[in-house]
């Protein structure tokens, strides 16, 4: 009796985690006016981010060998907005110069994150200030 | 904490006292704390301005017990 | 001098911003390559105490380990006195003062343990025993009857003259009790002071800590400093010798300069440097140095508070990075 019960609030709890990163803000990002008709040129404004996404998602997108140009900018010190702009050659659309962007930038965090939990347990390293 | 009677007040039993013109000995509650000694005390009506245990003659009007929030920012 | 070093001279810095970008250069890819990266890209650690960690982020852009500083400081989680509750405070100092200073107090609480206050909660129900902790502070100052006699010194005329952050107690709410019990609620560092009392003055009050990050708040910052510089190098062009080297290793700290059998200055340790220039002030040595850093080899240095340790505090920040990144791919563009 007592197992079944626990095992049925197991499953609710996954349930609900899940249901909770369903969750996406629809206000986060926007399309700005002054996007080009075949989507390959556009700017984006998102909301609640600073220099700290700003840059590196500039850095990386322009990494990108089909994109044209990437800047970003804040474009008041006391508004919490982050536009960025994003031009390609024409084989892709800027969105998926972002989507690319933000999916590239992920994984260098997993490159990060895996070499210094690897650094980490390997030891080696001096325990005291030197 | 709202139905709780404010500390160091408490309201007269009565007000006959002054409608009698009764000069009356009862201490209201109020608390003083001497600035010399810290002993806590309370003064009558026709009592000198002083402390009851070392006499010195600058006392403090005691806090009360109310809380208060603030942000700690 | 190679193109990722960033040229110091006696009053300005060349090269400083990297054009590692594809269309750049033509002999050149520089595309973003996932592979290649793992390939170049370096940590060595030098030191990581309770406190501080000391590493090196090797072939990696600005923009990336600007992120990571910048999220260390502003944006990882801790748990910091957010509602300060005075019942009693006689002492000198203000009551706002004091709830302020109570605030600034780093709290030695794993911020894993708690939830996120749900600001969208009605008032009476937002804390509960998943997101706060409460602490306590009591304290009352009296005269000590044994003090040597002609005492001057506060701490043995009276008892509890001086308050401190050790002072705060902890006060388990519902199964807090159970929950912290492998790590007890303290302050990160016991010995601030926090006010000082004479006989007859007392503090009695309770703070409410809860999560919060360090753009809300200086309070919720994880990290006393999370800083980076640059590598610096050093590059001799010309020998120097004899009572020449000896002044010139005397332009830099100790141990960045050494002096072969043979009197010639050489560079041990660039790494020692703090690119003080001082050896650009001399004529002697006018185009025999240059100095310059290199501009994607990176020298953390991460300094915690005490609730975290530096390296976990680190690993959030490329964390809270990712999950930007992730949650941003995911959401919805609306025109």
């Amino acid at each position: 009796m007592a197992d079944s019960e626990d095992v049925s609030m197991v499953e609710e709890k996954v349930e609900q985690t899940e249901e909770q990163e369903q969750e996406y803000d629809l206000e986060k990002i926007k399309l700005l006016p002054g996007s080009s008709d075949d989507g390959t040129a556009a700017s984006f404004q998102i909301i609640d981010e600073d220099h700290t996404l700003g840059n590196a998602i500039r850095y990386i997108i322009m990494k990108n060998p089909e994109v044209e140009f990437c800047g970003y900018s804040i474009p008041h010190p006391s508004e919490n907005k982050l536009n960025i702009r994003i031009q390609t050659y024409g084989n892709i659309t800027a969105l998926e110069a972002l989507h690319q962007g933000l999916d590239n930038l992920a994984e260098l965090c997993t490159v990060i994150e895996d070499r210094f939990s690897e650094k980490i347990e390997a030891g080696g390293y001096k325990t005291v200030e030197p | 904490m709202a139905s709780q009677q404010r500390e160091g007040f408490s309201v007269p039993a009565s007000i006959s006292h002054a409608a009698l013109g009764q000069v009356t000995t009862k201490s209201l509650g109020v608390k003083y704390n001497c600035a010399q000694c810290a002993s806590s005390f309370s003064l009558g009506k026709n009592d000198a301005i002083r402390c009851k245990d070392c006499g010195h003659r600058v006392i403090y009007k005691a806090r009360t017990r109310r809380m208060v929030q603030f942000e700690a920012r | 001098m190679g193109d990722n070093i960033v040229g110091i001279e006696y009053n300005r810095v060349t090269n400083a911003s990297s054009t590692d970008f594809p269309g750049h250069s033509s002999s050149e890819d520089n595309s973003w390559d996932i592979e290649k990266f793992k390939d170049q890209f370096d940590i060595q650690i030098s030191y990581i105490t309770e406190r501080t960690a000391n590493f090196d982020l090797v072939n990696i852009d600005t923009s990336i380990s600007n992120a990571f500083r910048r999220i260390m400081i502003a944006e990882v989680p801790s748990v910091a006195a957010e509602a300060v509750y005075m019942f009693m405070n006689t002492s000198v100092i203000q009551d706002e003062v004091l709830a302020h200073r109570i605030g600034l107090i780093p709290l030695k609480i794993d911020p894993d343990l708690l939830n996120w206050v749900d600001k969208t909660q009605d008032e009476n129900e937002r804390y509960t025993e998943e997101n706060t902790v409460v602490l306590s502070l009591d304290v009352v100052c009296s005269k000590n009857t044994h003090a040597p006699k002609n005492s001057t010194n506060p701490k043995e005329l009276y008892k509890n003259a001086h308050v401190y952050a050790k002072d705060l107690k902890f006060e388990p709410q519902g199964n807090q009790a159970e929950r912290f019990k492998n790590s007890p609620v303290v302050a990160s560092d016991p010995d601030i002071l926090l006010a000082k009392l004479r006989p007859g003055q007392e503090i009695s009050l309770r703070a409410h800590c809860v999560l919060g990050i360090g753009s809300d708040h200086a309070k919720f910052s994880p990290v006393a400093t999370a800083s980076y510089r640059l590598m610096p190098v050093i590059d001799i062009k010309e020998p120097i010798k004899g009572s020449s080297a000896k002044r010139f290793q005397k332009c830099f700290p100790s141990g960045v300069i050494a002096i072969n059998n043979n009197g010639e200055a050489y560079v041990k340790d660039a790494r020692k440097d703090t690119v003080s220039r001082e050896v650009l002030r001399h004529d002697e040595f006018d185009g025999k140095v240059k100095l310059g850093r290199k501009r994607d080899h990176f020298i953390f240095n991460v300094e915690s508070t005490g609730a975290m340790s530096p390296e976990e505090i680190f690993f959030k920040s490329v964390r809270v990075l990712k999950n930007k990144a992730q949650y941003l791919r995911n959401c919805p563009i609306s025109q």
